[in-house]
């Protein structure tokens, strides 16, 4: 089952240590520039919605401000509340940032994807053979989830190590919402897996990439596993990041801070650095498992390498600028909202769309006719239609316990 | 095949050095000043008297146990999803009756309300305490107007009776 792997290793050591080390190196600049960049794309696509100009003063276009502000923080006094458990509030952010950067090791960046020989996607650098993304582990995709959790350990013990209510109730509402959402998140990319039949990023790319419907439409899983996947994995992973509509853990009304209340300086600066890192990576999973990540065709470009990293970051603007979007038009949720959402809308149907779609995968290798398929399907539908019936009548009974509970009180 | 966590590792220790890096920097850089005022827990400046509750509501714990359990069913289906096709018809069926089960006491715990979060539905106020018909007399209040020309009254509910009749 496992396809690829890195042709890197197997060669001689050094040259293997040192290609390694300048990938890591070029990654690792490449995602703090654009982490700047980030912040600055923002605000002034925020600004430019709602009619004003934004920064514009820290080198041409304000493009500068975000390490103006960066190293700003750098000189403010970095206090540490009284009532802190000392270790846990100077570990947090490490759990915040860390995470944030691995995330980005597993996506393919670039790479021809046309040759369609079984080199593709290989690039040759410094006459080492390998591919345009960090590492290519065989579990590349649940090592992303895995990512995704300890970030949330970043979050929770931010809150508990600061030694005060409210970013305790902070960091305990923010982790809540984040698990809720890794489950639908895990769904949805169970699909995609599904249908690449490997959990390697760069198998999913090749699978992406092969001829798709009457040449027109592409391979890409947002339309092969149906579109479900995708807009359940859009909105888990918008929650995922605590970018609005679902940004109440950082709601200045609500909790001052949120779980970096306490935090000052530069630590505080790693937290927002390590959210903005997260937007970026998340939109470059999201490009990686539903658009084909750097598969696109050649138009007019000689052969090469750049194919893919043009697609890859036309994709990834795509995404970046929707989640811009969000923040400048849509209200919040309110917490109860949010939760629900999370738990009683987004699982159950991602669980019932896996379902479906492994039943119709089957089908379709094991070659049922059309109406075995058509039998199954319909099957499906009226067993999901019954049990979401259930789900609705659970919740309403709910609902009614706590009506009554409240009159027998009240 | 252990080789490809190596570039992981690699961009770890960068990670981590950039952070331990980060707060190096600022502790040569920045000021050390410390106050009382600054050291204690910020409560939007109401001064904290009582010692720093530790407890959270229990429903964000149940939440985290039910996320266990659900987390441990998608890690089931990780496996199904790469080998389905050598699992045949039979895996199908069997990971149905998994998703049921799993899917029947996820029912059954929101059923028992661990999953409520909302507010409950406003309950309809005493008769007459709250005019369901909104005017101007009851939702602006218009005030200082004194001593710019206008009559007193202007604004209040008094003056609003046309509005009332119409209704």
């Amino acid at each position: 089952m496992i396809l690829a792997a890195d042709p890197l290793y197997g060669g001689d050591l050094l040259g293997d240590i040192l290609i390694t080390l300048l990938k890591a190196g070029v990654a690792f600049t490449f995602l703090l520039v654009a982490v700047m960049l980030m912040i600055w794309f923002e605000r002034k696509l925020i600004s430019d919605m709602q009619n004003r100009i934004g920064p514009n003063i820290a080198g041409p276009w304000g493009i500068f401000q975000t390490l103006a502000d960066g190293i700003k923080l750098f000189f403010k006094e970095d206090l540490v509340p009284e009532n802190a458990d000392r270790f846990v509030f100077k570990l947090a952010p490490y759990l915040a940032l860390v995470p944030a950067f691995l995330v980005f090791a597993i996506v393919p960046l670039g790479g021809d994807f046309n040759r369609k020989d079984g080199s593709d996607g290989v690039v040759s650098i410094f006459g080492h053979d390998t591919f345009l993304q960090v590492a290519d582990p065989p579990m590349g995709i649940l090592f992303f989830l895995a990512m995704s959790s300890i970030a949330i350990y970043g979050i929770m013990l931010a809150g508990w190590g600061s030694g005060s209510k409210y970013p305790l109730l902070g960091a305990v509402r923010a982790s809540a919402q984040m698990i809720s959402y890794e489950a639908a998140l895990g769904l949805a990319i169970a699909a995609v897996v599904l249908q690449t039949g490997s959990l390697s990023t760069h198998d999913m790319v090749i699978d992406q990439a092969a001829g798709g419907y009457g040449g027109i439409i592409p391979n890409w899983n947002i339309v092969v596993t149906g579109f479900v996947p995708f807009f359940v994995f859009f909105i888990a992973g918008t929650a995922e990041l605590n970018r609005p509509p679902f940004d109440l853990v950082e709601a200045e009304q609500e909790l001052v801070g949120g779980f970096h209340t306490e935090y000052s300086s530069i630590r505080f600066a790693l937290f927002f650095l390590a959210e903005f890192m997260n937007t970026i990576t998340m939109s470059a999973i999201m490009v990686l498992l539903f658009l084909g990540g750097p598969a696109g065709p050649a138009l007019f470009f000689p052969e090469g390498w750049w194919i893919g990293t043009f697609w890859f970051f036309l994709k990834l603007m795509a995404f970046l600028f929707t989640f811009v979007w969000f923040r400048a038009t849509l209200p919040r949720f309110r917490y109860d909202q949010l939760m629900d959402l999370g738990w009683k809308v987004l699982i159950p149907i991602s669980l019932a769309w896996f379902l479906l779609l492994a039943g119709l995968r089957l089908g379709d290798d094991r070659d049922w006719t059309y109406n075995e398929t058509l039998a199954f399907m319909v099957g499906c539908i009226i067993t999901f239609a019954l049990l979401g019936g259930l789900l609705i009548g659970a919740i309403n009974t709910a609902r009614a316990e706590r009506v009554r509970e409240e009159a027998d009180r009240g | 095949m252990l080789g490809q966590y190596l570039p992981l590792l690699a961009l770890f220790v960068l990670a981590a050095a950039f952070a331990a890096g980060s707060f190096i920097a600022s502790g040569l850089l920045a000021p050390r000043d410390p106050s009382a005022a600054k050291r204690a827990a910020y409560e939007c400046g109401i001064v904290p008297t009582r010692e720093t509750p530790e407890r959270f509501p229990v429903r964000f714990f149940l939440v985290a146990m039910i996320f266990i359990v659900f987390d441990i069913e998608i890690i089931f289906f990780y496996p199904y999803a790469v080998a389905y096709g050598g699992l045949g018809v039979f895996g199908l069926v069997v990971i149905m009756v998994f998703s049921f089960a799993v899917f029947e006491s996820f029912v059954y715990l929101i059923g028992n309300g661990a999953l409520e979060w909302g507010p409950l539905k406003q309950v309809a106020g005493p008769a007459g305490a709250v005019s369901v018909q909104r005017t101007t007399g009851t939702t602006v209040r218009r005030v200082g107007l004194e001593d710019r020309g206008y009559a007193e009254g202007v604004g209040t509910e008094d003056a609003d009776d046309t509005d009332e009749e119409a209704a």
